[in-house]
């Protein structure tokens, strides 16, 4: 028999091929990358045990757990406010790991309900000096610096799929930093969407990168 | 090729002399200047006569100088660029462009349909209503194709656009719409403060009015004064002028609708740039600058080309330094058109005439005439004498009873301003009457957030519009972002003037007097409406078809009802007046569709295995948002029965499988799971063990099925729930609506993980065997080991785990295997290999749904909102023992009663035959009627199993009906054959094929 052989693939692996797409005139306006290797877990408090919850999140992940639209980043990764009781826990994934659950059901058993969506989610990193004005041509949500400063999130839409889109800390040149999380499903589509918005301010697509 | 241009003047205007442009209209060269719009290089060029009248094809020329025109309308570029009915007042002159007069065949200057004018007396408003009313069978074969020939506006292209649109969003304190004095005013007080602000300006350049009149401000020029504002503006980083963006309606929430024409100034948009872009602007205050529309006074002749608004006329000279004529004569009933007299003067333009109905003249009116050297008459036009080139005279009636005529190449005539109240009463706010400047202004119930300044308000004077723009900015910054001092007001050199005006709306003459040059409505049509009883403004619009036009009656619709008001005796606020509705200005459907056009008309969902599937050539078929390989082609087969047919009897003989992770996928998980599932669900779930999977059926709660699919427990807290494709989200969002509505006492916590997982479904007798060469061979998979709908996690070889489930959907022995979604791609490559030794193949949804078909299992054409459990065979499925969503309202008479349509199989008499869904049920020997329709067949597949075409129907009181001959009617494809009602199973009805 045959060995089998399990090759990852992420959702966007297909679609892009890192160099400048659109504009080349210039340096690159917006600058794009699908961040690969992460583990998501959605974490449900059950009823009445928010603070619990809370707390585990604290000890497991070293940050204090969001309780409006924010995503706290830690070292450990990034807690992601994802509705009233609930979280989503963003962190970097150790080699072929797949079971991320495990390492989390002693500390919130009880407390929490968890579900894994780290395949069910792609991962964009957006930056450069024009990131805002290409995601004003997708999103409603108003990103002005002093409206969604660095850490503010919102559960919003783009292109009538779900999304989260969140604020990192400013790049070196200055320029802002969003992450977005969509429905793996929809990535491929979603990034024909961004490609479009982003093209007149020229694209450089960049390597994947891990979280 | 540069050509001359005989009615540019020497110097003077807002243009660039060093850049000419080449342009061609109606296929003739010429020549204009950067700055240039196209109805400015006409007039520079000496072109008066531009297109042809919609009803009348009477010639026109150009009237205003802004987006209000209602006779330039011409056809812009060529192919598949072609653009109809595009304003030659608002097109920015380009090297190269291309424009064609409409609505006049063979030539503009001879245009055959012009006879429609002879006929004109039985032409008038409501004409076609009489007319044409019978026989009613004519109307939309005959009488409407006719006149819409005659009546056309501009051909489109017919093709598709190349160019792309987009959308945006922007988001500020304060909106100020309109960049003449108030709005520069207006945005310098509000970005002075700090406050986030937006200046929007239809135009390519600001400044409005400010560019086309003289006049000081703050001890400088005005022109000057605009500069100095706009770099102020630009050193405010909280500031954003948005020039070519018209703001064109006003919605909910402070949200704008503006359209900002990014590239319609270039003959071809550059690469990777939209031609237009639709801005969503959210504002927490907005403030109307928009200024005000000349009107014109209704005289005979008043339509000629060369009769123009004062004011356009004023701005082709001021700002284009292009001269409308050489001999102007000038209508007036008020001060404002006397800056006309003056501008032309200046010029060096002779003027022949002052014709104003006013009695009294100022001393600088009286200076200026006695300078130049013009008669000033007390009077009105009786006629327009001139033809289709242009004006050769005027027919003065005067004041004191004698008649004279005046030779004039051009005439401008002002009948006041109306102010632009479009944005304003776009939540149905009223406009008001003002008597001291004859015009509706803003009333008192506007949009929430906005307020209106300047000309826009009824403020006619320099310096009001000043104060009133510094103020509205000012407060409207204080009411939102604002932080700072606002500063002081600009303050205009001669603090005049409110307008004089003794309206004057109508004049008797010889000819047809225009209201609407667009549509055509005359004076008469007007009285007419009023004979005929049509008196008020909403009837009188609807019956002239005053207003209705392009231009949304921003010329005509106060002067028509000003007319109405006449010859009914009442006074103009006792006739009302009509409102407006967004959009303010022509938006193309292309900008509104934005990015979501063709393929990418919605977003695509990918299963995991679609690039794989794509490799071997897979079909792709649209299953709601998703991209569903649809079958596998091999080499040789050419058509997809042929496929098809292949892939059923592979998976009933051996084994295959299907990407089904399209199914919708819900975690629930606490301890009050199972009965929340208890209450959604018409069967029980909180007594499923773990480690078992069962179908259940959900209703909705008018106790019609919602949706079906198979839920797991996969822990004593931990229920998976798998939903058809299509009813995904809409049973997620039920799902939460029953948690956090219903049943918030419940703990229980919901979310979706159809994207987390890939699944496929592998089905055939040789199934547990490809399973055995992948899965970790110390795990049982025997019917002992693994029985019908057992579920588990289990190794595969290679380091991997997946969730196997034992469900069946095909009738076969079958599994379904989910792995993490990143390695769908690598288990159909590895499903092919593990099942390389039994001749494994892929499937695709059709031999999915021939499968379904041949075992009478229904789906979507069955689970069709109409159907209950028991129409669909499953009404033993519920409990008696519990309550559940849709009980109650499932025992509704009419849900019940026996002679429901229930599903049953549909077989030909004649073997060879087709079947085709949609056909209607009738009995043998009944005539085809809506009586004796029975129900209809809602799902057909060939089968290859049974050598014939099969399927399942709803037929009333089908199931005690098994046996009985009835006719398949299907009309729309003209078809009538005989079919039999049958046991929906078709193959293997024991079920003992998937037990194994």
């Amino acid at each position: 028999m045959a060995e089998f052989v399990w090759h990852a693939v992420s959702p966007l692996q297909h679609s892009f091929t890192p160099g400048r797409m659109g504009e080349t005139a210039d340096a690159a306006g917006v600058r794009m990358a699908e961040i690969r290797n992460f583990n998501l877990v959605q974490i449900f408090a059950r009823r009445g045990q928010w603070s619990a919850v809370a707390k585990a999140a604290k000890a497991h992940f070293g940050v204090e757990a969001p309780t409006r639209p924010q995503a706290v980043s830690g070292k450990a990764g990034v807690l992601l406010w994802s509705g009233p009781d609930q979280l989503s826990a963003l962190t970097a994934r150790r080699g072929d790991e797949i079971r991320p659950l495990d390492a989390l059901r002693d500390r919130f058993a009880g407390i929490a309900s968890l579900s894994d969506q780290s395949d069910g989610r792609c991962l964009l990193r957006i930056s450069g000096a024009r990131a805002r004005d290409m995601l004003a041509k997708v999103s409603s949500v108003d990103l002005d610096a002093a409206v969604f400063p660095v850490g503010a999130a919102a559960a919003t839409a783009i292109d009538h799929t779900a999304a989260n889109l969140w604020r990192e800390a400013d790049a070196a040149d200055g320029s802002p930093v969003f992450k977005l999380l969509v429905f793996s499903s929809f990535a491929d589509s979603l990034w024909d969407t961004l490609v479009d918005a982003a093209a007149e301010y020229g694209i450089e697509v960049e390597s994947p990168a891990g979280l | 090729m540069t050509v001359y241009q005989p009615n540019r003047l020497d110097k003077g205007g807002l243009i660039d002399r060093s850049t000419p442009l080449d342009f061609t209209f109606d296929g003739k060269h010429l020549t204009g200047f950067a700055g240039d719009t196209l109805a400015s290089a006409l007039v520079a060029n000496g072109v008066t006569l531009v297109g042809r009248s919609f009803k009348y094809h009477r010639p026109r020329g150009i009237l205003t100088a802004g987006s209000e025109e209602p006779n330039a309308l011409v056809e812009l570029r060529s192919g598949n660029r072609r653009e109809a009915n595009t304003k030659a007042t608002t097109t920015e002159l380009y090297y190269g462009l291309e424009a064609q007069s409409q609505n006049r065949w063979p030539s503009l200057a001879f245009d055959v349909m012009s006879v429609n004018q002879l006929f004109s007396p039985i032409f008038v408003a409501g004409f076609y209503y009489k007319t044409f009313m019978w026989p009613a069978k004519f109307w939309e074969k005959l009488y409407e194709p006719a006149i819409r020939r005659a009546a056309g506006l501009g051909r489109p292209s017919g093709l598709a656009d190349p160019d792309h649109y987009e959308k945006a969003w922007a988001h500020c304190d304060v909106l100020v719409v309109g960049s003449g004095a108030s709005g520069l005013a207006a945005a310098l007080a509000a970005g002075r403060t700090g406050a986030r602000t937006i200046l929007a300006e239809e135009d390519s350049r600001a400044g409005g009015r400010l560019l086309s009149d003289q006049g000081e401000i703050d001890g400088v020029s005005a022109r000057d004064w605009v500069e100095g504002a706009l770099a102020e503006l630009a050193s405010l980083p909280n500031v954003r002028l948005m020039t070519r963006t018209a703001v064109f309606g006003v919605y909910d929430g402070g949200t704008y609708g503006a359209l900002e024409r990014v590239n319609d100034h270039v003959p071809v948009p550059p690469r990777h740039q939209v031609r237009q872009r639709l801005w969503r602007i959210v504002a927490k205050r907005c403030v109307v600058a928009a200024g005000a529309v000349e009107r014109p006074i209704v005289f005979s002749g008043n339509d000629r080309p060369g009769v123009m608004m004062a004011s356009a006329v004023r701005t082709y000279i001021d700002r284009f330094a292009a001269r409308p004529g050489r001999n102007l004569a000038v209508f007036a009933n008020n001060d404002d058109a006397w800056k006309t007299v003056e501008a032309a003067h200046r010029a060096g333009i002779g003027i022949a005439a002052v014709v104003d109905v006013r009695k009294e003249l100022t001393q600088a009116q009286r200076t200026l005439a006695q300078a130049a050297g013009f008669p000033v008459l007390n009077g009105v036009i009786h006629d327009v004498h001139g033809g289709a080139k242009g004006v050769s005279g005027i027919e003065v009636q005067l004041a004191s009873g004698k008649r004279e005529t005046i030779a004039a190449d051009c005439l401008a005539m002002s009948g006041g301003w109306n102010p632009a109240v479009g944005l304003s009463s776009h939540h149905r706010g009223r406009p008001k009457w003002r008597e001291d400047i004859a015009a509706f202004v803003p009333g008192d119930d506007i949009p929430a957030g906005m307020v209106v300044a300047g000309a826009a308000n009824g403020a006619f004077s320099l310096d009001a519009c000043l104060r009133e723009g510094h103020e509205a900015g000012a407060a409207a910054a204080a009411g939102s972002g604002g932080r700072k001092a606002a500063g002081n007001a600009a303050v205009a050199a001669n603090p005049d003037d409110a307008l004089s005006i003794a309206p004057v709306w109508h004049v008797e003459g010889k000819h047809k007097a225009f209201v609407d040059f667009q549509h055509d409505v005359t004076a008469s049509d007007v009285a007419l409406a009023q004979r005929e009883g049509f008196e008020s403004v909403e009837h009188l619009k609807r019956y002239t078809t005053l207003g209705m036009a392009t231009d949304q009656g921003k010329n005509s619709n106060v002067t028509g009802l000003a007319i109405m008001a006449e010859v009914s005796g009442r006074s103009i606020p006792q006739t009302g007046t009509t409102i407006y509705r967004p959009p303010q200005v022509p938006v193309a459907i292309g900008a509104l569709a934005g990015h979501n056009r063709d393929e990418k008309f919605h977003a695509a969902r990918q299963a995991p295995s679609n690039h794989w599937a794509a490799e071997r050539g897979a079909p792709f078929v649209d299953t709601g948002l998703w991209k569903r390989a649809q079958w596998y082609p091999l080499p040789g087969e050419n058509d997809w029965l042929t496929s098809v047919n292949r892939e059923v009897v592979t998976v009933r003989n051996g084994v295959g499988f299907c990407d089904v992770s399209t199914l919708g996928k819900i975690d629930v998980m606490g301890p009050d799971a199972g009965t929340f599932l208890d209450r959604v669900y018409i069967n029980l779930f909180s007594t499923l063990a773990v480690g078992k999977a069962r179908y259940g059926l959900m209703l909705r709660d008018d106790g019609i099925v919602m949706d079906d699919g198979t839920t797991s427990r996969l822990a004593e807290d931990h229920y998976f729930m798998t939903t058809t494709t299509a009813k995904a989200g809409p049973v997620m969002q039920y799902l939460e609506y029953c948690r956090q509505v219903l049943w918030p006492e419940l703990d229980v916590q919901l979310t979706s993980c159809t994207d987390q997982w890939a699944t496929f479904s592998v089905a055939g007798p040789k199934s547990r065997d490809l399973l055995r060469n992948i899965v970790d061979p110390a795990e049982d998979l025997s019917n002992e080991g693994f029985p019908f709908m057992g579920v588990r996690e289990v190794p595969l070889r290679g380091g991997m785990y997946a969730r196997l489930f034992r469900i069946s959907f095909s009738g076969e022995m079958a599994f379904e295997i989910s792995v993490p979604a990143r390695y769908g791609d690598a288990l159909a490559r590895n499903l092919m290999i593990a099942g390389e030794p039994f001749g494994v193949i892929p499937y695709g949804t059709e031999a999915l749904g021939v499968m379904r078909i041949e075992k009478g299992h229904v789906a979507g054409p069955e689970l069709n909102g109409t159907t209950t459990a028991d129409d669909l065979g499953l009404g033993k499925m519920a409990s008696k023992k519990k309550d559940f969503v849709g009980r109650v309202m499932a025992t509704r008479e009419a849900l019940v009663a026996p002679d429901r349509q229930v599903v049953v199989g549909i077989k030909p008499v004649d073997k060879a035959r087709r079947l085709r869904s949609g056909a209607h049920i009738i009995p043998k020997g009944a005539i085809v009627g809506p009586d004796t329709d029975q129900g209809y067949v809602t799902s057909v597949c060939h089968s290859p199993m049974l050598g014939q075409w099969v399927g399942l129907g709803l037929v009333e009181r089908g199931r005690e009906r098994f046996g009985e001959i009835v006719r398949a009617h299907d009309p729309l494809r003209g078809e009538d054959y005989d079919v039999e009602i049958c046991n929906p199973v078709f193959y293997d009805p024991e079920g003992g094929r998937q037990r194994g």
